[in-house]
């Protein structure tokens, strides 16, 4: 073809050429017989627009051309699409309406290639919509306005359509290939915009969907227990999320799962929660753990689900704890007549069986209910309560001290394996973080761990270090660096006894003929004992020079206090039968050693003699005269002591052993505990109001509480009358004043 | 006299011993005249209502009621002061007339005090003294002296040497003190402290307690138990409660 002169083609000419063209196509797509489009065809279609476009005006037809592309197919729609789908109804019109569909994508792409160069200039250069958009635009206004049209009228597809999506839900077997085909068309239809799905069908979908559920909940709810409930709860949302996959749009998972969520969930969850025989409580009552589990999956998707699930968590379990504490406390007033070592042990129990509450729950936390906050502050709530009940008069600091004691001593009531030590030890610092007053906690434990030092008591020292660790992490530095001075002053003192018994051995002159062990102890670290002025007899008056003259080679400077009621001795007593080697304290052994002078002693010889107060000396004769080794004798023979009675030594005293431990009760050291910690928190409530004033200046009464309290709490929670009094004594003691015009307002004074 | 400088100070001292006046008399005077010293003692002298009243009569009068061997007016000199004026010791306006003296100690005057008190209160005779009494025990009613006479009435009353103020003198004070006001809470208050608390009582105690009586009413319905009042107070509150003296409105 000659390029240079060209024969001018004239429209209508050009057009015809074209329509034969089209008709082709047509019947290629009605499925007519009819070849298909060779590249010749092609060829020749595209060149004949590519001469009518580019010829000189006035003969340039892009514009003609353009809306004939149109044209084109707005006839094809109204005489072959809109009658044929017109005579189907149901799912025959939406198959027909998925096949047009296809066809008229066919149609679009063939054509929009003939004119392909109306694409290239005419439209680009005057911004006019591409070919391809045209003849989406087509099918748009003409077939899917129409069907819409008849949707509104709920005459046919898209009430069909719902209905078979609700047959879905009931389990029966629907067309998903078709339903997802026409949705196709709705997203496809909008070219980039998602407005035809959102308004024409999602909308619809979701109230549907809506409506669906909600009828189901109402039956659901007042005919099912709460597990199934949440079962087929949690079925629906399951479902729904495969229908979303299998033919909705991605974007409709969301929204849907919230419709869902809002009709089984949010409008019946406290109902489903407070299910008298299945709800919540029934469920933490009869530890229906998976229950749980699909509880909180499910709780969690709504908004707020979670806080009533974990106020009703944290009811039981305070229940189920405070439950613990009478259940002891009834136990406790039942032994009061027996032994109360059993007593003892009842308490025991009880803080194992609070440790296990504690595990059990902790479990629930983290498996259940996947760790969430929420459920971890409940759990704390919820064992801040009744940890800090106490039990028959001994404050749950006290329990946990002695639970602590009992694991840690030697013979304790516990037989445990070294693992078993370490794992207990673990739960019972965590469990010492619900204690409000860990001031207590310390001070008790200081007791007991000093008398498992002082008197061997300690089974093992690793786990008296590891519990220190546990401890120091928890509570931090300070509230263990007493403890962790009493353990190392024992390794101090062992080290000590070799130094002074190898002193001994070079300075036989000095040797008291005792063996004697002391361990020097430092004053801030123990517990503060009382030191009495005990007249010792003669032989330990010769040790205790030694072992200071000894001191003194070794410091300088430091003085030396004697705690003699926290010695022991072992003696031999000579008993008519035989010699036993008595174990007793200092205390006992002076008296005893009174004996070896004069056969008998009056009650007040006594008293004079050792220089003691009339509770200690009446402790000491009843544990020598009336407890189950009777080494003195008393006139009269009963079972107390007073001040007339006279003792004898009882050579007639005999025992299958060769040596007797002769134990002495110890004095009950509550009272004195208690008194202490409270003296120790009135210092440190002092001391904090002043570091507080002394940076603020001035400050409210309030506020200052408040900051006094968070100071605090680590330790103790101070009581707002405690702090109170504080802040009254360090105004008349001039460290602080009250605001002249405000007598709310408290000002330091420097 | 504090705030004078040392050069000042010693011209009051002067003054004072010279003319035998008091130090509020004396500071007038100096101010008067500039600080000079002669020119003080002309505008002293030269206002003879002031000076004359007060040195010579005021002096006799003390001379009269003072220990013979120390110079300070004792419980024997005070109880004749108050036969001469006829009240009872016990009578509250000896309160009054202690405070407009500034004394320090129940019972006690100094030489400064009784003669300064008396130049204040403007009279140099008992006979003077004994017309202006009624008028001295209208100052009660007045709310600012009330105020005034009540915290001085703590330091006044209290042992020397202590921080607080011993119980029974505290409530016997009080009761003198709201005698005047019609607190209709002060036998409870009264009791109450006798059953539960026993001790001495602090001057913040003391002075808050005038602001309970002034702010809070009888029914407590505006008490706040978070505010910051003595927890004396708190529990006294609670004793009204627990024994049903007063509802307390929730």
């Amino acid at each position: 073809m000659a390029t240079h002169e060209r024969k001018t083609i004239d429209l209508e000419q050009g057009w015809e050429f074209m329509q034969k063209g089209i008709t082709k196509l047509k019947n290629i797509l009605e499925g007519k017989p009819e070849p298909q489009f060779s590249s010749e065809d092609y060829m020749m279609l595209y060149t004949t627009i590519y001469n009518m476009c580019t010829q000189k005006p006035p003969h340039d037809y892009s514009q003609q051309l353009y809306e004939k592309y149109r044209e084109s197919f707005e006839e094809y729609i109204t005489s072959m699409v809109l009658p044929s789908l017109r005579e189907k109804h149901d799912e025959f019109m939406l198959r027909e309406l998925v096949k047009r569909w296809s066809n008229h994508k066919v149609m679009v792409r063939w054509l929009s290639r003939f004119f392909h160069y109306l694409d290239r200039y005419f439209i680009s250069r005057r911004s006019l919509p591409q070919l391809s958009e045209v003849g989406l635009s087509c099918f748009r206004d003409l077939v899917y306005q129409e069907i819409k049209g008849k949707v509104k009228s709920a005459v046919i597809s898209l009430t069909y359509f719902l209905e078979q999506i609700d047959q879905e839900r009931e389990g029966e077997q629907i067309d998903r290939a078709l339903l997802k085909n026409v949705l196709d068309i709705f997203v496809e239809i909008g070219l980039t915009s998602m407005d035809y799905y959102e308004n024409d069908f999602e909308d619809f979908l979701l109230k549907d969907t809506a409506d669906y559920y909600s009828i189901k909940a109402q039956t659901w709810i007042l005919e099912d227990s709460c597990p199934d409930y949440m079962l087929k709860a949690e079925e629906c949302l399951k479902r729904e999320k495969e229908r979303v996959a299998h033919y909705l749009h991605s974007s409709s998972e969301q929204k849907l799962l919230e419709k869902v969520q809002h009709e089984l969930l949010t409008q019946y969850a406290s109902q489903l929660l407070e299910k008298e025989h299945s709800g919540c409580h029934a469920l933490l009552r009869d530890d229906k753990v998976d229950d749980l589990s699909r509880m909180y999956r499910l709780f969690s998707r709504i908004t707020r689900g979670l806080e009533p699930v974990s106020q009703i968590f944290k009811q039981h379990v305070t229940n189920e704890g405070t439950a613990l504490v009478k259940q002891a406390e009834d136990a406790a007033s039942n032994k009061k007549p027996e032994k109360k070592e059993i007593v003892g042990l009842q308490e025991q129990v009880f803080v194992r069986k609070i440790i296990e509450l504690h595990d059990k729950y902790v479990a629930y936390v983290t498996d259940c209910f996947q760790g969430h906050t929420l459920f971890h502050k409940a759990l704390k709530e919820a064992f801040e309560v009744f940890c800090n009940k106490g039990v028959s008069g001994s404050s749950s600091a006290e329990l946990l001290a002695t639970f602590c004691d009992n694991i840690l001593k030697k013979g304790g009531s516990e037989k445990l394996s070294d693992e078993a030590i370490e794992d207990t030890l673990e739960k019972v610092v965590r469990l010492l973080a619900y204690i409000s007053d860990k001031d207590l906690f310390a001070e008790f434990y200081r007791k007991k761990l000093a008398r498992r030092l002082l008197f061997d008591k300690s089974a093992n020292d690793e786990h008296e270090r590891s519990i220190l660790t546990k401890l120091k992490q928890q509570c931090g530095g300070q509230f263990t660096s007493k403890m962790e001075g009493m353990v190392t002053d024992l390794t101090v003192a062992r080290d000590h006894q070799a130094k002074f018994e190898e002193f001994i051995s070079t300075h036989s002159e000095l040797n008291p003929g005792i063996a004697l062990a002391v361990t020097v102890l430092t004053t801030g670290f123990w517990p503060s004992y009382k030191s009495f002025d005990i007249n010792l007899p003669a032989e330990m008056v010769k040790c205790v020079e030694v072992f200071k003259e000894f001191y003194q080679t070794r410091t300088k400077h430091r003085k030396l206090t004697w705690i003699y009621s926290l010695g022991t001795c072992n003696i031999n007593a000579k008993f008519e039968a035989k010699t036993i080697e008595l174990i007793v304290t200092t205390y006992q052994a002076a008296l005893l050693l009174l004996f070896n002078g004069v056969d008998r002693l009056s009650y007040s010889e006594i008293v004079t003699q050792l220089n003691l107060s009339d509770d200690d000396v009446v402790r000491l004769l009843h544990s020598l005269s009336c407890a189950k080794y009777k080494i003195l004798s008393k006139e009269p023979n009963n079972r107390s002591i007073s001040p007339n009675d006279v003792f004898e030594f009882n050579s007639k005293f005999t025992d299958k052993l060769r040596r007797l431990k002769i134990p002495l009760p110890p004095v009950d050291e509550k009272k004195k505990v208690v008194e202490d910690v409270d003296k120790d928190r009135r210092y440190a409530i002092d001391a904090s109001i002043v570091r507080i004033m002394k940076s603020r200046k001035v400050l409210g009464h309030q506020q200052l509480v408040m900051e006094c309290v968070e100071q605090l709490g680590r330790m103790f929670k101070p009581d707002f009358k405690a702090i109170k009094k504080r802040i009254e004594d360090l105004i008349t003691r001039d460290y602080l004043e009250r605001d002249k015009d405000n007598p709310n307002v408290y000002r330091y004074l420097a | 006299m504090h705030k004078l400088g040392r050069g000042s100070r010693d011209k009051v001292q002067q003054f004072m011993t010279i003319t035998g006046a008091s130090e509020k008399v004396a500071l007038q005077a100096l101010k008067a005249s500039d600080w000079h010293l002669e020119g003080a003692f002309d505008f002293f002298y030269s206002q003879p209502q002031i000076s004359l009243m007060n040195s010579r009569h005021l002096e006799d009068l003390y001379n009269r009621y003072k220990e013979p061997d120390v110079d300070m007016i004792m419980v024997e000199g005070v109880s004749q002061f108050c036969t001469d004026l006829q009240v009872d010791p016990q009578d509250i306006v000896m309160l009054v007339i202690s405070w407009h003296m500034k004394a320090a100690t129940m019972c006690e005057f100094t030489r400064q005090e009784f003669i300064g008190g008396l130049q204040s209160i403007g009279v140099d005779s008992i006979e003077k003294l004994r017309e202006k009494l009624p008028s001295l025990r209208a100052e009660i009613k007045d709310d600012h002296k009330f105020r005034e006479i009540y915290n001085f009435a703590f330091a006044w009353a209290r042992e020397k040497g202590q921080k607080s103020l011993a119980l029974e003198t505290a409530l016997g004070m009080w009761q003198l003190l709201f005698a005047e006001r019609h607190w209709p809470l002060i036998d409870h208050w009264c009791q109450f402290l006798q059953v539960r608390h026993n001790k001495a009582i602090s001057r913040d105690t003391w002075s808050q307690l005038l602001e309970f009586v002034k702010t809070i009413d009888p029914q407590l319905s505006n008490y706040d138990e978070e505010g910051a009042w003595p927890y004396l107070i708190d529990e006294f509150v609670e004793y009204l409660t627990e024994n049903g003296f007063v509802q307390l409105r929730k």
